[in-house]
């Protein structure tokens, strides 16, 4: 999406935040939140922290990116894990080790894995959900809460959509249709993780949450923190990116 | 004395009938012999192939770490224990006849572009034999040198993996990194279970816990094998004393780790009571039918022993003595007819795989030949249950032999 698309979408909303969105401005500002972090293609420097009981560990990485079927991670600390890259093509997925120097597919039985021992599986990566493709929106709030004005949406799984959450909960601030959190809830009507979303700030042009924690329901205490150092739209990618050839790196 | 001889000489006076009897109690003994043996070798086939491929008689885990297995629960806690002393101690049991040590973890398997998911199996191989039945002297053997690993053949088959390939493995570590190393395939095991063959991938303790980036202390279970399995749970407690475990260690035998397998035993059982019921009541009626025949038959001596005075006790002293040498008999044959087929099912066994095949169940799996296995628990049972219910048989005919009116017996027509 482009920045003026994103600045008209903005003024329109402003102009609706007192009275009640209609079922296409819900799906709207959704979209928005859903595309925020996407663009034609995207270079980003993300320091990812986890978190659990046992360990805590921080790595960056490179993340190239193309539409939603292509993404390039590049490990490039801490030094033991350097070099170590995923490579995701539409639904397949590869993982490249440099100690043992071998590209490994990732088969479908372990898409539900943990990705690089984050609370991310290696599904997250793969899957291609549009949030208003596959999910109905309602909207269940509209007011202020703890002095800022929010929405909250209530995205219900279509019944023949392939996904894997039953029901998410989104809130977004009026103002500037910026996403406060997202909690994800299994088909039962379990919660099962919740997304914070933090340190807003202006990144090529655009106002993006700079910083995404993700917590797990069923495991206190632990989390993962994505923290964008820097994140490029639409940026020049270069030829066979997203070829097997490219895991190794240069 | 006498009694016995009257009962003795009484039991040929129709000896056809006496005769068919003896061969149906010896047919129905016979047949029970046969029916627990070929039972009892059922189940503990199923026993062993549940307990002695990878579970254990008895398991030791840390408290935390069953049914999840997560990785970071070792006996001991996250500083491991001493558990070469450890299982010393275990092997000191005098009902202990095996203990083995392992670390549990699950990866990704790799050759070239194929790849599986596959349970990884830590293990000292020298440990297992005689513990686990995958461990022949050739897959010891193969599984002696660092970075060798074996895998399950549908697995090996899944990614493509000959003996002798190069074998990627790659999984989520203690410290949070993705473990990941080369190892050579040595060998390829066949557990008969298909979830197991398409999944397990055994390597040294030693390169697990490097992969794995677990410290050298830290193991994830101690299997024990016990001489015999049916007491793994009463041996448990007296074990864990003797080990002096860690604080948090659980000692489980193999019933709770495999309930499906114990509730399955138990059911064999329950139904093994009731076929010896079954049989029991209709060798029963076939007595009750013979003595009554026999009374009904001789109401003229009856009544003629009342007339004289007999005491009633010698009269149904004499019945159920011919009932006993009738069931004597019976139980004789039967030991016989039973011997001969059990000698033919305890060396030849009965070949189900026309039936079958090798057919996975309960958490393990039944052999296309299922041998037989004498069951001296239940033949003696069976045995005093027959001669029980038979002498109640021929109690109602005694009684009513007492109380034949000598008169009227005396005018009743004299039986062919």
């Amino acid at each position: 999406m482009g920045i003026a698309v994103l600045a008209l979408g903005v003024g329109r909303l402003q102009a609706m935040q007192k009275a009640p969105l209609s079922p296409d401005d819900a799906k709207r500002i959704i979209d928005h939140v859903d595309r925020l972090m996407r663009g034609d293609s995207s270079r980003a420097t993300v320091e990812m922290l986890v978190s659990t009981p046992q360990w805590k560990r921080s790595t960056r990485m490179t993340i190239w990116s193309e539409k939603t079927e292509n993404v390039l991670i590049r490990i490039e600390a801490p030094k033991k894990d350097a070099g170590t890259a995923t490579l995701r093509v539409g639904h397949n997925m590869w993982n490249y080790l440099p100690k043992i120097d071998r590209v490994v597919r990732v088969p479908a039985s372990m898409m539900m894995v943990s990705w690089m021992g984050s609370h991310f599986t290696n599904d997250d990566l793969v899957k291609e959900t549009r949030i208003i493709r596959d999910y109905n929106i309602e909207t269940a709030f509209q007011g202020a809460r703890d002095g800022t004005d929010v929405y909250e949406f209530t995205a219900t799984a279509k019944a023949d959509a392939a996904v894997v959450w039953g029901r998410i909960v989104y809130e977004v601030r009026q103002a500037d249709t910026l996403p406060v959190w997202a909690r994800f809830y299994a088909e039962d009507g379990t919660l099962k993780a919740t997304a914070t979303f933090s340190d807003y700030a202006t990144m090529d042009g655009r106002v993006v949450p700079t910083r995404l924690r993700m917590t797990p329901q069923d495991k206190p205490g632990e989390f993962t923190e994505m923290h964008y150092l820097s994140l490029a739209f639409n940026v020049a990618i270069p030829p066979n990116m997203f070829a097997l050839n490219s895991l190794r790196g240069s | 004395m006498i009694v016995i001889r009257l009962g003795w000489r009484n039991l040929w006076r129709n000896s056809s009938r006496s005769l068919i009897t003896i061969a149906g109690l010896a047919f129905a003994f016979g047949f029970l012999i046969f029916a627990m043996g070929f039972s009892r070798g059922f189940i503990l086939q199923l026993l062993r192939n549940g307990t002695e491929l990878m579970v254990g008689h008895i398991e030791v885990h840390d408290g935390e770490y069953l049914p999840d297995r997560v990785l970071y629960n070792t006996i001991g806690g996250h500083d491991g224990t001493d558990w070469h002393a450890m299982v010393g101690r275990i092997r000191q049991h005098p009902s202990v006849r095996h203990a083995a040590p392992r670390v549990y973890a699950f990866g990704l398997l790799s050759t070239g572009n194929r790849s599986s998911g596959g349970q990884l199996v830590g293990v000292l191989p020298e440990a297992e034999q005689g513990l686990n039945r995958l461990f022949t002297p050739d897959v010891v053997a193969a599984l002696g040198t660092g970075h060798a690993i074996a895998l399950g053949e549908r697995l090996a088959l899944d990614i493509g993996a000959n003996v002798g390939d190069e074998v990627a493995v790659i999984a989520p570590a203690a410290d949070g990194t993705q473990g990941n190393e080369l190892f050579r395939l040595t060998a390829i095991v066949h557990t008969g279970l298909p979830a197991l063959d398409r999944s397990l991938a055994l390597l040294r303790l030693g390169d697990a816990q490097a992969l794995l980036a677990l410290e050298p202390e830290r193991i994830h279970e101690i299997a024990i094998g016990v001489g015999d399995p049916m007491d793994a749970a009463a041996l448990a407690p007296d074990i864990a004393r003797l080990s002096r475990a860690p604080a948090g260690a659980v000692f489980q035998g193999w019933r709770e780790l495999l309930p499906q397998l114990s509730n399955y035993v138990d059911f064999a059982r329950a139904i093994n009571a009731f076929i010896i019921g079954l049989v029991v009541l209709f060798s029963s009626m076939g007595v009750l039918n013979t003595m009554a025949m026999a009374t009904l038959e001789r109401v003229r001596e009856f009544g003629m022993l009342n007339a004289i005075g007999m005491k009633p006790r010698l009269i149904v002293a004499s019945v159920l003595s011919e009932s006993l040498c009738l069931v004597g008999l019976g139980l004789s044959g039967g030991l016989a007819f039973g011997t001969l087929m059990m000698a033919y099912l305890t060396t030849h066994g009965l070949n189900l795989a026309w039936l079958t095949g090798e057919l996975p169940m309960f958490e393990s799996r039944l052999d296309p030949v299922v041998k037989g296995v004498w069951d001296w628990n239940t033949i003696p049972w069976a045995a005093v249950s027959l001669t029980v219910a038979t002498l109640f048989a021929a109690y109602w005919p005694s009684r009513r032999a007492t109380r034949i009116d000598p008169v009227e017996a005396l005018q009743a027509p004299v039986m062919p």
